[in-house]
């Protein structure tokens, strides 16, 4: 089959009638819901840039599998350069839907699956990797979407899985049978989830002795029985219900997220990837960790690209953008867009083959990466409404101006630098409020925090390969640590005449 | 070596380092372990022998595509986690299979 077009993926995700839930109520038409439709039209853009030749060097990827090309998203990087290109390719795509575009979950989960599996078939002498191969090349061949699935509830957090009170807070097998598994559970924090053909369930943490029900991967289709799908709130949601293009901000793209209920679901075991082997559940997760800490030095920083043109434009509006403060604002958010960029490929030019064959990221650059995108995406923001000023946050309303007698008053006193219309003025405010502190702040600032991890996660990694000891050794060598000293070599300095 | 029989040139693994500027282990420790004049070793015995996981002396590949050569990287051997004291026995154990 050949890349599907942008039309074909939305037919395609109306087609699979998911189980979605909003507000308390099943919404049937939910590619056409106000709500949900901007996070669609994200990944539909995955589609659009795959088939035009401007993008496709970026977009597309030769699959290792059948020689075809694929949309790199179904892609397993086959070189540093892939490992490079996808941080580009997210970059392009947070500049062209200043949103989160939510299909990097499934190919980081893909890419941290085919080295587990085949390592783990090597170690227990299972048959994973190459089941595994062959669900990745499915996913090829049909241009589809997969939800990388591993944060589970969690519950109480000092308590291992199998000690939770509810087993189901962390997603388990509960039946193995002949012919698959039944597994129960949920999963947390879905991005994209309402918008994928397919789940690739990963296990959250590394499992221990006793966890070996909970430390279970595998895939099924979107819409397979028993489960479904909660909506997740985002700030100021409700504005896309009010039919105006002004106050939301950004009305093409927006972010998704949902809480995925695994309700008694069969799996065929050709489509489990772990069953059990608990020593593997760490590996994958700090792989998929990994990778998904490398996709935020792009898409993030795309992200940012908006957010600092929006500000740029907000000063041109303002009739500030000669005043050398805000010239030096936009410098240091340039400065750490470019350094979080920077931090994306260092660790995609320092990646390795795995013995699996596929290319895997350095993983310190990568956790360093994420850390510094737990910070610098916050500091952004709040350069972008220091530029912005006061009024992105206290402007009438989309429907005031629009009044009769009201929307002269709003224009009359809204207006800035002489010649720019007042609603373009307000609509540049309205998208910094909608990436600061609106729908689109729950990606690019409170996901830039616990997304792929939380920043305490990265510095565990960090602090492992930190390679402390080394560090000493080269300061005690400089420093003469160790050394015999003579102190009668010692003697006051001596002082230079002044001429 | 019985009487009579001539030396023949010492059979040394050939040692490929990286560049050494972030060294999770002592490299040339590990190739002062390695076998001279096995004869269990293939002639054209390599060893790829970088200082992290990052790989630089193998270009980044964790396993080589050529048989007779193996890879540490740091504290893995052909991507396996090894710990540092095994590296050289481990490293031996694959050049003699």
């Amino acid at each position: 089959m050949a890349l599907k077009t942008p039309q074909e993926f939305v037919q395609s995700i109306a087609d699979l009638h998911l189980q979605i839930y909003m507000f308390g109520e099943k919404i049937d038409d939910y590619v056409h819901h106000p709500v949900i439709r901007p996070s669609i039209n994200c990944i539909a853009m995955t589609y659009e840039l795959a088939r035009l030749p401007e993008y496709e060097d970026l977009m597309l990827a030769t699959s290792h599998l059948t020689g075809k090309k694929v949309n790199r998203f179904t892609h397993i990087h086959q070189s540093t350069d892939d490992l490079s290109k996808k941080v580009k390719m997210q970059r392009l795509l947070g500049q062209k839907t200043g949103s989160c575009f939510q299909r990097c979950v499934g190919m980081d989960a893909i890419n941290a699956l085919y080295s587990v599996t085949y390592e783990t078939d090597q170690a227990r002498g299972t048959e994973y990797h190459e089941r595994f191969k062959k669900y990745v090349q499915y996913l090829q061949d049909n241009d589809l979407v997969a939800d990388g699935a591993m944060t589970d509830p969690k519950g109480d957090r000092s308590l291992a899985p199998h000690q939770q009170p509810d087993p189901d807070v962390y997603l388990h097998i509960v039946e193995k049978r002949d012919d698959g598994i039944v597994v129960r559970g949920a999963k947390a924090h879905q991005t994209g989830a309402c918008n994928s053909h397919e789940i690739i369930v990963m296990p959250t943490v590394a499992m221990r002795e006793g966890d070996e029900d909970f430390a279970v991967s595998f895939s099924c289709p979107a819409n397979v029985e028993g489960v479904y799908y909660i909506y997740g709130r985002q700030s100021c949601d409700t504005r896309k219900l009010e039919g105006n293009d002004l106050d939301v901000g950004n009305a093409q793209f927006g972010g998704q997220e949902a809480l995925m209920v695994f309700d008694d679901v069969f799996v065929p075991w050709d489509r489990v990837y772990l069953c059990g082997e608990i020593e593997f559940s760490g590996a994958l997760v700090e792989r998929f960790a990994g990778f998904h800490r490398q996709s935020y030095g792009g898409c993030k920083v795309g992200v940012g690209d908006v957010l600092i043109g929006a500000a740029a434009t907000a000063a041109d509006m303002n009739g500030v953008a000669k005043a050398s403060h805000i010239k030096d604002k936009l410098i240091e958010m340039t400065h750490l867009n470019e350094t979080l960029f920077s931090c994306g490929l260092a660790c995609s030019y320092e990646g390795v083959r795995m013995p699996a064959g596929n290319y895997q990221i350095d993983m310190l650059l990568a956790n360093v990466c994420k850390q510094n995108v737990t910070r610098f995406p916050y500091e952004i923001a709040r350069l972008a409404e220091d530029i912005a000023g006061g009024l992105m946050v206290t402007m009438p309303s989309a429907q005031d101006l629009a009044d009769e007698k009201i929307g002269p008053i709003v224009e009359k006193f809204l207006v800035g630098q002489c010649d720019t219309p007042v609603i373009d003025r307000m609509r540049i405010l309205r998208l910094v409020e909608n990436l600061t502190l609106g729908a689109a702040a729950v990606s690019y600032r409170t996901e830039s925090m616990h997304g792929a991890g939380s920043p305490q996660a990265q510095r565990i990694m960090i602090a492992r390969q930190s390679n402390i000891d080394h560090k000493k050794d080269l300061a005690k060598a400089l420093a003469g640590v160790g050394k015999p000293w003579d102190k009668g070599k010692t003697k006051a300095p001596t002082a230079v005449p002044a001429d | 070596m019985t009487e009579g029989q001539q030396a023949g040139p010492v059979r040394r693994v050939k040692v490929v380092y990286c560049g050494g500027c972030n060294p999770h282990i002592d490299r040339t420790a590990v190739a002062a372990e390695l076998p001279a004049d096995d004869p269990d070793v293939g002639p054209g015995a390599t060893v790829h022998l970088s200082g992290c996981p990052r790989a630089c002396a193998s270009d980044h590949l964790l396993t080589s595509d050529d048989p007779g050569t193996v890879v540490v990287a740091g504290e893995l051997v052909d991507g396996v986690p090894t710990p540092a004291p095994e590296l050289a026995p481990t490293v031996t154990r694959k050049l003699k299979e």
